[in-house]
């Protein structure tokens, strides 16, 4: 019996204008996420990936159709409303990692908490150290880290808050396979383990192809999957 | 992890300009202090040194109220002289408590003595008083005592050769009680020097003043060796009632004297001031160009850090933080800069406050004995607060803009 979705987007559109010209990043998407559910987002470039999560994580305004973000209508409403609705709901992890420089492991990973103004529990911050296998480094500085290990410390951080999904934009895409395939394991464990819900966007197919679904995009829009003529099976 | 953490890593991130900001923010914190501790040191320091005289009121011959200042404060030259008559009438005033008449001479000092000197100082303020009158205005007035000194006291009215010298001139000439002082004065219509011989009968403790230069002599001593026998230079006054109305009815009963000016010491005080004024103006421009140089670093560098970090701000934003824990934290960092630069600029103000005062010294000779530069407790609250306000107030643009960034452009331009 199918739960309630975490998101649920009907028809959503993200237009950009430039000019005379609209770009239709995104044009007409319907989709659901479910908890528990990892979901891999394929596409060339500039197919949408990125808009499409930003969008759905309230990261991004779509500018048509209706979003629904843990039961609550979301479409029409402002970045500071946004901001509310997200926070704790989701975690980020970004192809560049992106995280503080001054700060250590262990101070990135727990840096959420003290926007969401939420006390630091020790042994909370433990799991998390444990669970993204960085137990070791928690006082090392993000320089002294490698590419896998940066990435790792990105997936602590999204982890803290305890959010219901995690979005990871092109999570591997500045790693080796081999660290890009570890990447993904910690992801399906941590979405079979604690019932998360995966947004992950990749080039990769085969990793894509480790998630429950696959949805490829093209041109701002989700095109059907084509099963491969029999010839070539 | 808290904000300040969060904001201080960020600051030591890029330490050298870090440094300079709280460096420009320091000096012009310094620049502040210095100057305001000279508008209130200054200002005290013209107070003290009135109140010193004794009295409230000098009666003088007519002349610049500017030059009547720091006749008092210095013991000028080119004295003007009034009759003793006007002294004689304006002691009947009913609102007078105390009067004493004062005759100033400047008297050189023989050479080929004993113990010749040459120096710049080759001159001495002779004051020439009426011993009653005038220990009654500065009941502060009191005898130096220790070996060489005890015994120390006033000369008997008619000793036409006794003298009490001042701490310093007595502590510069090398002279104790009992001793001898000579002088050489040209007295008023002559060519020739006439040589003068005086017994000190006492020499004065320190008072701060410019009583410690001088060397007392009977009044009439001083008239008749200076060759202006029925003459004063001053006569100093206090009132019983000291206020606006009373001065200006006792100003009006005495303007009548033809050649006599009534000077409220007020009225010196206000002349000093706007003396200095202008001087003390330029120096406040100084200090605001300073201000506004220290508030466009501030602004510069915590502008560029809010350029570098857009991404960082971004990421931020993504994982949670509202648009006033950004600006909170922008302004948390300018914050540090602020105190951390108008602490040090305090404490360079405060520690080279000697130093400060003698160059004002220097620039500004007034003659004032009490230090030109008071830095008190609140002038340094005031100070630190105003950097931080100003700080601040460098702060907000870039602050609301770190704060008003949105996430997915700021991660996505700096990709
Ligand atoms: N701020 C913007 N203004 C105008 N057009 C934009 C803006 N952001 C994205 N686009 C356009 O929207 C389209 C989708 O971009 P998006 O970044 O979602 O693609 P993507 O699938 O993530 O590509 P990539 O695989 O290269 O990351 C592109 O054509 C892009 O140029
Ligand atoms: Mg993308």
């Amino acid at each position: 019996m199918p739960t309630t979705p975490l998101i649920s987007g009907y028809g959503l559109q993200r237009h950009y204008r430039r000019g005379i010209e609209t770009v239709r990043a995104l044009d007409g998407v319907d989709l659901e996420i479910r908890a528990g559910e990892s979901l891999a987002v394929i596409g060339p470039s500039g197919s949408g990936k990125t808009t499409l999560l930003n969008v759905l994580a309230g990261l991004d305004a779509p500018t048509g159709g209706q979003l629904t973000i843990g039961g609550q209508r979301v479409d029409g409403l402002s970045e500071q409303q946004l901001t509310t609705v997200r926070r704790g709901f989701f975690g980020f992890v970004f192809q560049n990692f992106h995280l503080i420089p001054t700060l250590t492991v262990a101070e990135n990973i727990v840096l959420p908490l003290l926007f969401l103004r939420r006390p630091v529990v020790r042994h909370e911050v433990e799991q998390v150290l444990e669970a993204v296998g960085l137990s070791h480094r928690a006082h090392h500085y993000p320089r002294e880290l490698s590419g896998g290990q940066m990435q790792r410390v990105a997936v602590g951080r999204a982890l803290i808050v305890r959010p219901r999904v995690l979005v990871a934009d092109e999570p591997t895409g500045n790693l080796d396979t081999v660290t890009a395939d570890a990447i993904v394991s910690l992801f399906l464990t941590l979405v079979n383990r604690e019932g998360l819900a995966l947004l992950l966007s990749t080039h990769n197919l085969e990793l894509a192809s480790r998630c429950d679904r696959i949805i490829r995009l093209k041109d701002g829009q989700i095109v059907p999957p084509v099963s491969p003529p029999q010839s070539l099976r | 992890m808290n904000y300040g953490i969060l904001a201080w890593k960020n600051l030591a991130r890029r330490p050298v300009r870090t440094a300079l900001t709280v460096v420009g923010v320091g000096m012009a914190t310094a620049v502040a202090v210095s100057l305001g501790g000279f508008n209130l040191g200054f200002r005290a320091a013209i107070s003290r040194s009135i109140e010193q005289l004794g009295f409230q009121v000098m009666i003088m011959a007519k002349g610049c109220p500017y030059e009547a200042a720091t006749l008092m404060l210095k013991g000028g030259t080119g004295l003007l002289y009034l009759p003793e008559s006007a002294h004689e009438q304006i002691r009947t005033d009913p609102d007078i408590e105390a009067i004493t008449p004062v005759f100033l001479g400047v008297a050189e000092k023989p050479a080929g003595g004993p113990e010749e000197n040459t120096g710049p100082s080759a001159f001495t303020l002779i004051a020439g008083i009426e011993r009653e009158s005038y220990a009654k205005m500065k009941p502060w007035l009191q005898f130096k005592s220790g070996p060489g000194f005890d015994g120390g006291r006033w000369f008997s009215p008619d000793a036409a050769a006794e003298a009490v010298m001042g701490f310093e001139a007595a502590e510069y000439e090398q002279r104790k009680v009992g001793d001898l002082f000579y002088i050489t004065v040209v007295p008023h219509g002559k060519t020739e020097p006439e040589f003068h011989a005086f017994r000190i009968v006492g020499v004065l403790e320190r008072t701060g003043t410019q009583d410690d230069g001088t060397v007392f002599v009977p009044l009439h001593t001083a008239q008749r060796i200076f060759g202006r026998e029925g003459q004063l230079t001053i006569v100093g006054v206090t009132l019983r009632q000291f206020n606006a109305i009373r001065m200006r009815e006792f100003e009006g009963r005495w303007m009548s004297i033809p050649e006599v000016q009534v000077v409220s010491l007020e009225q010196v005080k206000g002349a000093l001031v706007s003396l200095v004024g202008t001087a003390q103006t330029m120096v406040a421009a100084v200090a605001v160009i300073a201000i506004l140089v220290a508030m466009i670093g501030v602004l510069n560098a915590i502008l560029m850090s809010v350029y570098e970090r857009t991404a960082e701000f971004g990421i931020l934003k993504a994982i949670g933080a509202e648009r006033r824990q950004i600006f909170y934290l922008v302004c948390l960092e300018t914050l540090i800069l602020c105190f951390a630069g108008a602490l040090a600029g305090s404490g360079v103000a405060a520690g080279g406050a000697g130093l400060t005062d003698a160059t004002l010294r220097r620039l500004l000779n007034l003659g004032l004995t009490q230090p030109m530069v008071l830095i008190t407790p609140r002038l340094l609250a005031a100070a630190i607060g105003g950097a931080i306000a100003l700080g601040l107030l460098a702060a907000l643009w870039p602050a609301a803009r770190a704060a008003a960034l949105r996430p997915v452009e700021a991660i996505r331009n700096q990709e």
